[in-house]
Protein backbone atom coordinates (compact mmCIF):
# COMPACT_ATOMS: atom_id res chain seq x y z
CA UNK A 1 0.00 0.00 0.00
CA UNK A 2 2.94 2.29 0.48
CA UNK A 3 6.51 1.78 -0.41
CA UNK A 4 9.09 4.34 0.42
CA UNK A 5 11.97 4.23 -1.62
CA UNK A 6 15.95 5.71 -0.39
CA UNK A 7 14.24 8.93 0.73
CA UNK A 8 16.41 11.44 1.57
CA UNK A 9 15.43 14.91 3.40
CA UNK A 10 18.24 17.38 3.60
CA UNK A 11 17.12 20.84 5.47
CA UNK A 12 19.06 23.98 4.41
CA UNK A 13 18.92 26.94 7.05
CA UNK A 14 21.14 29.64 8.13
CA UNK A 15 22.92 27.64 10.41
CA UNK A 16 23.76 24.50 7.91
CA UNK A 17 22.53 21.68 6.97
CA UNK A 18 20.22 18.62 8.37
CA UNK A 19 20.45 15.58 7.19
CA UNK A 20 16.84 14.24 8.28
CA UNK A 21 16.04 11.51 6.63
CA UNK A 22 19.34 9.72 5.08
CA UNK A 23 17.89 6.54 2.95
CA UNK A 24 14.89 5.52 4.11
CA UNK A 25 12.91 2.29 3.00
CA UNK A 26 9.63 0.77 3.76
CA UNK A 27 6.87 -1.24 2.95
CA UNK A 28 3.60 -1.06 4.44
CA UNK A 29 0.86 -3.53 3.96
CA UNK A 30 -2.73 -3.17 2.87
CA UNK A 31 -4.81 -3.23 6.13
CA UNK A 32 -1.40 -2.85 8.47
CA UNK A 33 -0.78 -1.10 11.55
CA UNK A 34 2.58 0.18 11.31
CA UNK A 35 4.54 1.98 14.08
CA UNK A 36 7.42 4.03 13.92
CA UNK A 37 9.27 4.76 16.36
CA UNK A 38 12.02 6.72 17.90
CA UNK A 39 13.40 9.42 20.13
CA UNK A 40 12.73 13.02 19.09
CA UNK A 41 14.63 14.47 16.39
CA UNK A 42 15.23 11.20 15.22
CA UNK A 43 13.47 11.92 12.06
CA UNK A 44 10.04 10.47 12.14
CA UNK A 45 8.19 13.48 12.07
CA UNK A 46 9.98 14.25 8.63
CA UNK A 47 9.17 10.62 7.56
CA UNK A 48 5.41 10.34 8.26
CA UNK A 49 4.99 14.29 6.11
CA UNK A 50 7.29 12.14 3.10
CA UNK A 51 4.22 9.60 3.38
CA UNK A 52 1.83 12.54 2.18
CA UNK A 53 4.21 14.64 0.70
CA UNK A 54 4.09 17.33 3.27
CA UNK A 55 7.82 17.22 3.35
CA UNK A 56 9.08 17.03 0.16
CA UNK A 57 11.99 14.57 0.05
CA UNK A 58 15.04 15.56 -1.68
CA UNK A 59 15.64 12.37 -3.26
CA UNK A 60 13.72 9.07 -3.65
CA UNK A 61 10.07 7.90 -4.07
CA UNK A 62 6.93 7.88 -2.45
CA UNK A 63 4.66 5.46 -3.54
CA UNK A 64 0.93 5.27 -2.08
CA UNK A 65 -2.03 3.22 -3.71
CA UNK A 66 0.40 2.64 -6.87
CA UNK A 67 0.98 6.11 -7.31
CA UNK A 68 4.18 7.51 -7.30
CA UNK A 69 3.59 10.69 -5.92
CA UNK A 70 6.73 12.58 -5.96
CA UNK A 71 6.10 12.46 -10.13
CA UNK A 72 3.02 14.51 -9.55
CA UNK A 73 2.24 18.35 -9.77
CA UNK A 74 0.33 20.31 -7.48
CA UNK A 75 -2.81 19.95 -8.42
CA UNK A 76 -2.26 16.35 -8.78
CA UNK A 77 -1.03 16.01 -5.64
CA UNK A 78 -3.78 17.36 -3.94
CA UNK A 79 -6.26 15.08 -5.60
CA UNK A 80 -4.13 12.29 -4.03
CA UNK A 81 -3.66 14.17 -0.58
CA UNK A 82 -7.61 13.67 -0.46
CA UNK A 83 -7.06 10.16 0.10
CA UNK A 84 -4.37 10.07 2.87
CA UNK A 85 -5.92 11.03 6.18
CA UNK A 86 -4.14 12.55 8.95
CA UNK A 87 -4.29 13.51 12.62
CA UNK A 88 -2.20 15.74 14.25
CA UNK A 89 -0.62 15.46 17.98
CA UNK A 90 -1.86 18.90 19.03
CA UNK A 91 -4.99 17.77 17.01
CA UNK A 92 -4.94 21.30 14.51
CA UNK A 93 -8.60 21.66 15.02
CA UNK A 94 -10.09 24.75 13.36
CA UNK A 95 -11.10 27.10 16.25
CA UNK A 96 -13.86 28.50 14.70
CA UNK A 97 -15.60 26.04 13.64
CA UNK A 98 -17.75 23.42 15.41
CA UNK A 99 -17.33 19.63 15.88
CA UNK A 100 -19.85 19.30 12.81
CA UNK A 101 -18.57 21.72 10.74
CA UNK A 102 -14.67 20.69 11.47
CA UNK A 103 -15.40 16.85 9.91
CA UNK A 104 -17.38 18.75 6.82
CA UNK A 105 -14.48 20.46 5.80
CA UNK A 106 -12.73 17.88 3.69
CA UNK A 107 -16.27 17.39 2.27
CA UNK A 108 -16.17 20.63 1.23
CA UNK A 109 -12.75 20.47 -0.26
CA UNK A 110 -13.57 17.95 -1.95
CA UNK A 111 -17.20 19.93 -3.31
CA UNK A 112 -19.20 17.27 -1.97
CA UNK A 113 -23.23 18.59 -1.94
CA UNK A 114 -24.51 19.78 1.19
CA UNK A 115 -26.99 16.55 1.57
CA UNK A 116 -24.03 14.03 1.38
CA UNK A 117 -21.72 16.41 3.72
CA UNK A 118 -24.88 16.13 6.10
CA UNK A 119 -25.45 12.23 5.71
CA UNK A 120 -21.28 11.22 6.17
CA UNK A 121 -20.46 13.95 8.74
CA UNK A 122 -23.33 12.38 11.13
CA UNK A 123 -22.20 9.25 10.42
CA UNK A 124 -18.92 9.56 11.28
CA UNK A 125 -19.87 11.69 14.54
CA UNK A 126 -21.56 8.49 15.36
CA UNK A 127 -19.07 6.48 14.86
CA UNK A 128 -16.04 8.25 17.28
CA UNK A 129 -19.08 8.80 19.61
CA UNK A 130 -19.36 12.60 19.63
CA UNK A 131 -23.26 12.88 17.88
CA UNK A 132 -23.69 15.03 20.95
CA UNK A 133 -20.93 17.46 20.71
CA UNK A 134 -21.44 18.25 17.17
CA UNK A 135 -22.92 22.14 17.74
CA UNK A 136 -19.99 22.65 20.28
CA UNK A 137 -16.45 23.97 19.27
CA UNK A 138 -13.32 22.58 19.94
CA UNK A 139 -12.45 24.71 22.78
CA UNK A 140 -15.61 23.06 24.51
CA UNK A 141 -13.92 20.07 24.39
CA UNK A 142 -11.38 17.47 26.17
CA UNK A 143 -8.21 16.38 24.21
CA UNK A 144 -9.66 12.94 23.91
CA UNK A 145 -12.38 14.11 21.88
CA UNK A 146 -10.95 16.71 20.24
CA UNK A 147 -8.71 13.41 18.42
CA UNK A 148 -12.03 12.20 18.25
CA UNK A 149 -13.00 14.89 15.77
CA UNK A 150 -9.55 14.72 14.07
CA UNK A 151 -9.81 11.33 13.48
CA UNK A 152 -13.68 11.95 11.93
CA UNK A 153 -12.50 14.39 9.95
CA UNK A 154 -9.16 12.57 8.56
CA UNK A 155 -11.66 9.50 7.97
CA UNK A 156 -14.00 11.80 5.80
CA UNK A 157 -13.11 11.07 2.42
CA UNK A 158 -12.92 7.29 2.81
CA UNK A 159 -9.03 7.34 2.74
CA UNK A 160 -6.93 4.49 1.92
CA UNK A 161 -4.02 5.40 4.51
CA UNK A 162 -4.28 6.93 7.65
CA UNK A 163 -1.37 8.71 9.03
CA UNK A 164 -0.81 9.53 12.87
CA UNK A 165 1.26 11.92 14.08
CA UNK A 166 2.05 11.31 17.76
CA UNK A 167 -1.70 11.35 17.81
CA UNK A 168 -1.57 10.19 21.82
CA UNK A 169 1.53 11.69 23.01
CA UNK A 170 -0.50 14.90 23.94
CA UNK A 171 -3.06 12.41 26.20
CA UNK A 172 -3.17 10.82 29.43
CA UNK A 173 -2.81 7.04 29.49
CA UNK A 174 -6.75 6.60 29.92
CA UNK A 175 -7.70 8.55 27.07
CA UNK A 176 -4.62 7.44 24.88
CA UNK A 177 -6.10 3.84 25.58
CA UNK A 178 -9.43 4.45 24.23
CA UNK A 179 -7.91 6.84 21.27
CA UNK A 180 -6.09 3.52 20.53
CA UNK A 181 -9.27 1.30 20.95
CA UNK A 182 -10.80 3.37 18.24
CA UNK A 183 -8.50 3.44 15.69
CA UNK A 184 -7.94 -0.47 16.32
CA UNK A 185 -11.28 -0.75 15.18
CA UNK A 186 -11.22 1.47 12.17
CA UNK A 187 -8.60 -0.59 11.33
CA UNK A 188 -10.76 -3.63 11.17
CA UNK A 189 -14.02 -2.63 10.22
CA UNK A 190 -12.84 -0.73 7.26
CA UNK A 191 -9.63 -2.25 6.78
CA UNK A 192 -7.57 0.96 6.78
CA UNK A 193 -3.74 0.79 6.61
CA UNK A 194 -2.42 2.87 9.27
CA UNK A 195 0.85 4.44 10.00
CA UNK A 196 1.68 6.11 13.06
CA UNK A 197 4.79 7.43 14.64
CA UNK A 198 5.20 7.96 18.17
CA UNK A 199 7.80 7.83 21.03
CA UNK A 200 6.00 5.51 23.44
CA UNK A 201 6.25 1.41 23.05
CA UNK A 202 3.20 0.83 24.91
CA UNK A 203 1.19 2.52 21.77
CA UNK A 204 3.50 -0.14 19.31
CA UNK A 205 2.52 -2.66 22.30
CA UNK A 206 -1.01 -2.09 22.02
CA UNK A 207 -2.03 -1.66 18.24
CA UNK A 208 0.43 -1.73 15.82
CA UNK A 209 1.60 -5.48 13.76
CA UNK A 210 4.56 -4.21 12.23
CA UNK A 211 7.36 -1.79 13.92
CA UNK A 212 10.08 0.27 12.55
CA UNK A 213 12.68 1.53 14.99
CA UNK A 214 14.36 4.95 14.07
CA UNK A 215 17.55 6.25 14.60
CA UNK A 216 19.64 9.20 13.63
CA UNK A 217 17.58 9.31 10.29
CA UNK A 218 17.82 5.61 9.13
CA UNK A 219 15.47 2.73 10.18
CA UNK A 220 17.95 0.69 11.68
CA UNK A 221 15.24 -2.21 13.24
CA UNK A 222 12.20 -3.67 11.57
CA UNK A 223 10.14 -6.68 11.67
CA UNK A 224 6.91 -7.75 13.29
CA UNK A 225 6.28 -6.22 17.26
CA UNK A 226 6.21 -9.74 18.93
CA UNK A 227 9.72 -10.57 17.58
CA UNK A 228 11.13 -6.94 18.00
CA UNK A 229 10.12 -7.65 21.75
CA UNK A 230 11.13 -10.80 22.27
CA UNK A 231 14.41 -10.48 20.18
CA UNK A 232 15.66 -6.92 19.85
CA UNK A 233 18.82 -6.42 18.23
CA UNK A 234 19.76 -2.50 18.22
CA UNK A 235 20.39 -1.00 21.52
CA UNK A 236 17.74 1.87 20.86
CA UNK A 237 15.41 -0.99 21.00
CA UNK A 238 16.28 -2.33 23.59
CA UNK A 239 16.34 0.52 25.30
CA UNK A 240 12.36 1.30 24.23
CA UNK A 241 11.51 -2.24 24.65
CA UNK A 242 12.73 -1.82 28.83
CA UNK A 243 10.41 0.81 29.53
CA UNK A 244 7.61 -1.15 29.43
CA UNK A 245 9.43 -5.19 29.88
CA UNK A 246 12.14 -5.14 31.61
CA UNK A 247 14.76 -7.12 30.32
CA UNK A 248 17.23 -6.55 32.70
CA UNK A 249 18.23 -8.06 36.13
CA UNK A 250 16.75 -7.79 38.97
CA UNK A 251 18.73 -5.47 41.70
CA UNK A 252 19.42 -8.22 44.06
CA UNK A 253 21.62 -10.10 41.48
CA UNK A 254 24.29 -7.14 42.11
CA UNK A 255 26.08 -8.49 44.98
CA UNK A 256 26.17 -11.88 44.14
CA UNK A 257 28.89 -13.86 42.18
CA UNK A 258 28.02 -15.63 39.31
CA UNK A 259 30.23 -18.22 37.74
CA UNK A 260 30.21 -19.36 34.26
CA UNK A 261 30.74 -22.87 34.78
CA UNK A 262 28.69 -25.38 37.23
CA UNK A 263 30.85 -26.97 40.24
CA UNK A 264 28.78 -29.73 42.30
CA UNK A 265 27.94 -27.12 45.18
CA UNK A 266 26.27 -24.44 42.54
CA UNK A 267 22.67 -23.57 41.45
CA UNK A 268 22.29 -22.43 38.25
CA UNK A 269 19.91 -19.14 37.32
CA UNK A 270 18.25 -19.00 34.31
CA UNK A 271 16.40 -16.64 32.12
CA UNK A 272 13.76 -17.90 30.19
CA UNK A 273 11.28 -16.48 27.91
CA UNK A 274 8.15 -17.71 26.76
CA UNK A 275 5.92 -16.16 23.73
CA UNK A 276 2.97 -17.75 22.78
CA UNK A 277 0.91 -21.10 23.67
CA UNK A 278 4.32 -22.34 25.42
CA UNK A 279 3.38 -19.95 28.45
CA UNK A 280 0.26 -22.70 28.96
CA UNK A 281 2.38 -25.67 29.22
CA UNK A 282 3.57 -26.49 32.84
CA UNK A 283 6.91 -26.60 32.04
CA UNK A 284 8.61 -25.73 35.00
CA UNK A 285 6.66 -28.15 37.46
CA UNK A 286 7.21 -31.18 34.59
CA UNK A 287 10.90 -30.79 34.91
CA UNK A 288 10.99 -30.29 38.59
CA UNK A 289 9.06 -33.93 38.81
CA UNK A 290 11.25 -35.51 35.83
CA UNK A 291 14.98 -34.63 37.16
CA UNK A 292 14.02 -34.26 40.96
CA UNK A 293 15.55 -30.55 41.31
CA UNK A 294 14.18 -27.54 43.01
CA UNK A 295 12.72 -24.37 41.19
CA UNK A 296 12.41 -20.99 43.09
CA UNK A 297 10.82 -18.25 41.03
CA UNK A 298 13.23 -15.01 41.88
CA UNK A 299 11.17 -12.80 39.34
CA UNK A 300 8.25 -13.15 37.05
CA UNK A 301 6.59 -10.89 34.71
CA UNK A 302 3.98 -11.72 31.79
CA UNK A 303 2.89 -9.50 29.56
CA UNK A 304 0.39 -9.53 26.58
CA UNK A 305 1.33 -7.84 22.94
CA UNK A 306 -1.76 -7.79 21.73
CA UNK A 307 -3.28 -10.84 21.86
CA UNK A 308 0.07 -12.97 22.36
CA UNK A 309 1.13 -13.88 25.74
CA UNK A 310 4.48 -12.47 26.41
CA UNK A 311 6.52 -13.55 29.81
CA UNK A 312 10.02 -13.65 31.38
CA UNK A 313 10.94 -15.75 34.10
CA UNK A 314 14.37 -15.94 36.20
CA UNK A 315 14.10 -18.81 38.32
CA UNK A 316 16.92 -20.73 40.05
CA UNK A 317 17.46 -24.65 40.26
CA UNK A 318 18.93 -26.49 42.64
CA UNK A 319 19.81 -30.11 42.28
CA UNK A 320 22.18 -33.03 41.84
CA UNK A 321 24.97 -31.27 38.87
CA UNK A 322 24.01 -34.19 36.67
CA UNK A 323 20.43 -33.65 37.24
CA UNK A 324 20.63 -29.94 36.35
CA UNK A 325 22.33 -30.40 33.50
CA UNK A 326 19.41 -32.87 31.97
CA UNK A 327 17.13 -30.53 33.00
CA UNK A 328 19.17 -27.69 31.11
CA UNK A 329 19.23 -29.97 27.76
CA UNK A 330 15.41 -30.44 28.41
CA UNK A 331 14.52 -27.18 28.75
CA UNK A 332 16.31 -26.69 25.38
CA UNK A 333 13.77 -28.82 23.46
CA UNK A 334 10.92 -26.92 24.43
CA UNK A 335 9.68 -23.49 22.75
CA UNK A 336 11.10 -21.22 25.07
CA UNK A 337 13.87 -18.29 24.78
CA UNK A 338 16.42 -19.82 27.63
CA UNK A 339 19.82 -17.95 28.36
CA UNK A 340 22.27 -18.61 31.29
CA UNK A 341 22.72 -16.05 34.03
CA UNK A 342 25.27 -18.24 35.48
CA UNK A 343 26.08 -20.53 38.55
CA UNK A 344 25.96 -19.36 42.24
CA UNK A 345 27.29 -20.73 45.54
CA UNK A 346 24.36 -22.55 46.81
CA UNK A 347 24.16 -20.79 50.50
CA UNK A 348 25.05 -17.51 48.80
CA UNK A 349 21.70 -16.04 49.29
CA UNK A 350 18.31 -17.60 50.33
CA UNK A 351 16.04 -18.21 47.36
CA UNK A 352 12.84 -16.51 47.29
CA UNK B 1 -25.50 77.88 21.25
CA UNK B 2 -26.68 79.27 17.98
CA UNK B 3 -28.72 77.17 15.49
CA UNK B 4 -25.82 77.89 12.96
CA UNK B 5 -23.37 76.33 14.97
CA UNK B 6 -25.00 73.67 15.16
CA UNK B 7 -25.22 73.18 11.80
CA UNK B 8 -21.58 73.40 11.28
CA UNK B 9 -21.38 70.70 14.28
CA UNK B 10 -23.25 68.35 12.32
CA UNK B 11 -21.67 68.81 8.94
CA UNK B 12 -18.33 68.30 10.34
CA UNK B 13 -19.76 65.22 12.38
CA UNK B 14 -21.10 63.93 8.83
CA UNK B 15 -17.70 64.77 6.90
CA UNK B 16 -15.50 63.13 9.77
CA UNK B 17 -17.93 60.50 9.59
CA UNK B 18 -17.60 60.22 6.00
CA UNK B 19 -14.10 60.58 5.45
CA UNK B 20 -13.12 57.48 7.88
CA UNK B 21 -15.73 54.99 6.67
CA UNK B 22 -14.66 55.62 3.08
CA UNK B 23 -11.33 55.62 3.71
CA UNK B 24 -11.33 52.59 6.35
CA UNK B 25 -13.28 50.78 3.51
CA UNK B 26 -11.28 51.37 0.60
CA UNK B 27 -7.58 50.40 3.03
CA UNK B 28 -9.62 47.21 4.05
CA UNK B 29 -10.10 46.21 0.78
CA UNK B 30 -6.23 46.77 -0.24
CA UNK B 31 -4.96 46.62 3.48
CA UNK B 32 -6.43 42.94 3.75
CA UNK B 33 -5.04 41.15 0.82
CA UNK B 34 -1.39 42.71 0.79
CA UNK B 35 -1.27 41.83 4.56
CA UNK B 36 -2.32 37.76 3.53
CA UNK B 37 0.33 38.22 1.02
CA UNK B 38 2.91 39.82 3.34
CA UNK B 39 2.73 36.68 5.77
CA UNK B 40 1.83 33.57 3.05
CA UNK B 41 4.81 34.69 1.44
CA UNK B 42 7.29 34.24 3.76
CA UNK B 43 9.70 31.52 3.72
CA UNK B 44 8.39 28.12 4.50
CA UNK B 45 4.80 29.76 3.59
CA UNK B 46 1.93 27.91 1.62
CA UNK B 47 3.12 30.71 -1.25
CA UNK B 48 6.55 31.21 -0.54
CA UNK B 49 8.55 34.16 -2.81
CA UNK B 50 10.94 36.19 -0.43
CA UNK B 51 12.20 38.81 -2.93
CA UNK B 52 8.12 39.64 -3.34
CA UNK B 53 7.89 39.77 0.43
CA UNK B 54 11.11 41.47 0.91
CA UNK B 55 10.10 44.10 -1.51
CA UNK B 56 6.42 45.08 -0.03
CA UNK B 57 7.45 44.81 2.91
CA UNK B 58 10.19 47.61 2.36
CA UNK B 59 7.38 49.35 0.47
CA UNK B 60 5.16 49.28 3.64
CA UNK B 61 7.88 50.14 5.84
CA UNK B 62 8.44 53.01 4.36
CA UNK B 63 4.88 54.35 4.01
CA UNK B 64 4.34 53.54 7.86
CA UNK B 65 7.33 55.67 8.47
CA UNK B 66 6.11 58.62 6.96
CA UNK B 67 4.54 61.34 9.30
CA UNK B 68 1.06 61.89 8.20
CA UNK B 69 0.52 65.31 7.78
CA UNK B 70 4.04 64.92 5.43
CA UNK B 71 2.50 62.07 3.09
CA UNK B 72 -0.87 64.23 2.94
CA UNK B 73 1.33 66.93 0.98
CA UNK B 74 3.79 64.45 -0.63
CA UNK B 75 0.96 62.86 -2.53
CA UNK B 76 -0.91 66.18 -3.42
CA UNK B 77 -0.52 65.25 -7.45
CA UNK B 78 -1.74 61.46 -7.00
CA UNK B 79 -5.13 62.89 -5.40
CA UNK B 80 -5.14 65.63 -8.13
CA UNK B 81 -5.31 62.55 -10.43
CA UNK B 82 -7.15 60.43 -8.51
CA UNK B 83 -10.43 62.92 -7.38
CA UNK B 84 -9.54 65.96 -9.98
CA UNK B 85 -9.08 68.20 -6.60
CA UNK B 86 -6.46 68.49 -4.16
CA UNK B 87 -8.99 70.22 -1.78
CA UNK B 88 -12.11 69.23 0.12
CA UNK B 89 -13.44 66.28 1.74
CA UNK B 90 -13.10 63.53 -0.99
CA UNK B 91 -9.40 64.73 -1.69
CA UNK B 92 -8.34 64.26 2.07
CA UNK B 93 -9.91 60.46 1.49
CA UNK B 94 -6.71 59.69 -0.75
CA UNK B 95 -3.95 60.32 1.76
CA UNK B 96 -6.10 58.66 4.90
CA UNK B 97 -6.82 55.46 2.27
CA UNK B 98 -2.58 55.67 1.62
CA UNK B 99 -1.84 56.18 5.22
CA UNK B 100 -4.33 53.19 6.58
CA UNK B 101 -3.66 50.67 4.20
CA UNK B 102 -0.05 49.06 5.17
CA UNK B 103 -1.07 50.17 8.80
CA UNK B 104 -3.96 47.64 7.95
CA UNK B 105 -1.48 45.41 6.09
CA UNK B 106 0.67 45.19 9.01
CA UNK B 107 -1.98 44.37 11.16
CA UNK B 108 -3.60 41.79 9.24
CA UNK B 109 -0.21 40.40 8.65
CA UNK B 110 0.26 40.08 12.76
CA UNK B 111 -3.09 38.39 13.17
CA UNK B 112 -2.64 36.18 10.47
CA UNK B 113 0.65 34.74 12.05
CA UNK B 114 -1.12 33.68 15.07
CA UNK B 115 -2.84 31.12 13.30
CA UNK B 116 -1.23 27.65 14.64
CA UNK B 117 0.47 26.53 11.45
CA UNK B 118 -0.26 23.29 12.69
CA UNK B 119 -3.98 23.49 11.17
CA UNK B 120 -2.63 24.60 7.89
CA UNK B 121 -0.83 22.19 7.63
CA UNK B 122 -3.78 19.92 8.28
CA UNK B 123 -5.69 21.69 5.59
CA UNK B 124 -2.88 21.06 3.50
CA UNK B 125 -2.99 17.26 3.74
CA UNK B 126 -6.92 17.57 3.21
CA UNK B 127 -5.65 18.52 0.03
CA UNK B 128 -6.67 22.39 0.32
CA UNK B 129 -5.70 24.73 -2.24
CA UNK B 130 -3.50 27.93 -1.26
CA UNK B 131 -6.45 29.93 -2.36
CA UNK B 132 -8.43 27.41 -0.04
CA UNK B 133 -6.39 28.10 3.26
CA UNK B 134 -6.73 31.48 2.71
CA UNK B 135 -10.28 31.69 2.31
CA UNK B 136 -11.48 28.98 4.45
CA UNK B 137 -8.53 28.89 7.31
CA UNK B 138 -6.92 31.53 7.57
CA UNK B 139 -9.16 34.43 7.38
CA UNK B 140 -11.98 32.56 9.81
CA UNK B 141 -9.39 31.55 12.51
CA UNK B 142 -7.54 35.40 12.08
CA UNK B 143 -10.98 37.17 12.23
CA UNK B 144 -11.56 38.04 15.61
CA UNK B 145 -8.02 39.47 15.71
CA UNK B 146 -8.53 41.15 12.14
CA UNK B 147 -11.78 42.29 13.51
CA UNK B 148 -9.54 44.19 16.32
CA UNK B 149 -6.90 45.54 13.91
CA UNK B 150 -9.70 47.14 11.71
CA UNK B 151 -11.58 48.72 15.00
CA UNK B 152 -7.69 50.16 16.05
CA UNK B 153 -7.28 51.61 12.16
CA UNK B 154 -11.03 53.28 12.66
CA UNK B 155 -10.00 54.58 15.30
CA UNK B 156 -6.16 55.84 14.18
CA UNK B 157 -8.25 57.37 11.50
CA UNK B 158 -10.23 59.36 13.20
CA UNK B 159 -7.53 60.82 14.40
CA UNK B 160 -5.60 61.33 11.37
CA UNK B 161 -9.13 62.60 9.70
CA UNK B 162 -8.82 65.44 12.54
CA UNK B 163 -5.11 66.40 10.29
CA UNK B 164 -7.28 66.86 7.07
CA UNK B 165 -8.15 70.00 7.83
CA UNK B 166 -4.77 70.97 6.63
CA UNK B 167 -5.78 70.84 3.32
CA UNK B 168 -9.59 71.54 3.41
CA UNK B 169 -11.02 68.41 4.31
CA UNK B 170 -13.56 69.45 6.73
CA UNK B 171 -14.12 67.50 9.57
CA UNK B 172 -14.81 67.54 13.24
CA UNK B 173 -10.80 68.48 13.87
CA UNK B 174 -11.01 70.97 11.43
CA UNK B 175 -13.99 72.60 13.26
CA UNK B 176 -11.85 72.44 16.32
CA UNK B 177 -9.03 74.26 15.37
CA UNK B 178 -11.01 76.86 13.38
CA UNK B 179 -13.51 77.91 15.41
CA UNK B 180 -12.00 76.41 19.08
CA UNK B 181 -8.78 77.29 18.58
CA UNK B 182 -8.65 80.61 16.05
CA UNK B 183 -11.96 81.83 17.42
CA UNK B 184 -11.37 81.38 20.74
CA UNK B 185 -14.44 79.62 21.21
CA UNK B 186 -14.05 77.36 23.95
CA UNK B 187 -17.21 75.24 24.17
CA UNK B 188 -17.22 74.43 20.63
CA UNK B 189 -13.69 73.11 21.32
CA UNK B 190 -14.58 71.27 24.55
CA UNK B 191 -18.42 69.76 22.12
CA UNK B 192 -15.92 68.68 19.21
CA UNK B 193 -13.30 66.81 21.83
CA UNK B 194 -16.61 65.38 23.50
CA UNK B 195 -17.72 63.95 20.22
CA UNK B 196 -14.17 61.88 18.92
CA UNK B 197 -14.20 60.77 22.50
CA UNK B 198 -17.64 59.64 22.14
CA UNK B 199 -17.41 58.66 18.56
CA UNK B 200 -13.66 56.63 19.79
CA UNK B 201 -15.73 54.68 22.16
CA UNK B 202 -18.21 53.96 19.83
CA UNK B 203 -16.24 52.40 17.65
CA UNK B 204 -13.83 50.29 20.32
CA UNK B 205 -16.88 49.11 21.72
CA UNK B 206 -18.28 47.57 18.86
CA UNK B 207 -15.25 46.18 17.45
CA UNK B 208 -14.88 44.55 20.62
CA UNK B 209 -18.36 43.03 21.06
CA UNK B 210 -17.86 41.84 17.20
CA UNK B 211 -14.35 40.27 18.06
CA UNK B 212 -15.93 38.60 20.91
CA UNK B 213 -19.08 37.53 18.97
CA UNK B 214 -16.48 35.53 16.38
CA UNK B 215 -13.87 34.27 19.08
CA UNK B 216 -14.60 30.45 19.88
CA UNK B 217 -11.39 29.81 21.66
Amino acid sequence: MIRLQDIEKVYHSDNGTIHALKGVNLTVAQGEIFGIIGTSGAGKSTLIRCINMLETPTKGSVIVDGQNLTSLNEQELREERKKIGMIFQHFNLLSSRTVYQNIAFPLELAKRSKEEIDKEVLHLLELVGLSDKKDQYPAQLSGGQKQRVGIARALANHPKVLLCDEATSALDPQTTKSILELLKDINRKFQLTIVLITHEMQVIKEICNQVAVIEGGKIIEQGKVIDIFTQPQANTTKEFISSIINHNLPDFFKDIILSPTSTAESNLILRLSFIGHSTEEPIISSMVRRFNIDASILYGNIDHIQTVPFGTLIVELSGEEVALQQALSYLKTRELGIEVIGYVARNARVAG
Amino acid sequence: MSQEMLVLLVKSLWETTYMVAVSGFISALLGIPLGIILVTTTKGHILENTSLNTVLGAIVNAARSTPFIILMVAIIPVTRLLVGTSIGTNAAIVPLSIAAIPFVARIVESALKEVDYGVIEAAQAMGASPREIITKVLIPEALPAIVLGLTLTIISLIGYSAMAGAIGGGGLGDLAIRYGYQRFRADIMLITVVILIAQVQIVQSTGDYLSNRLNKK
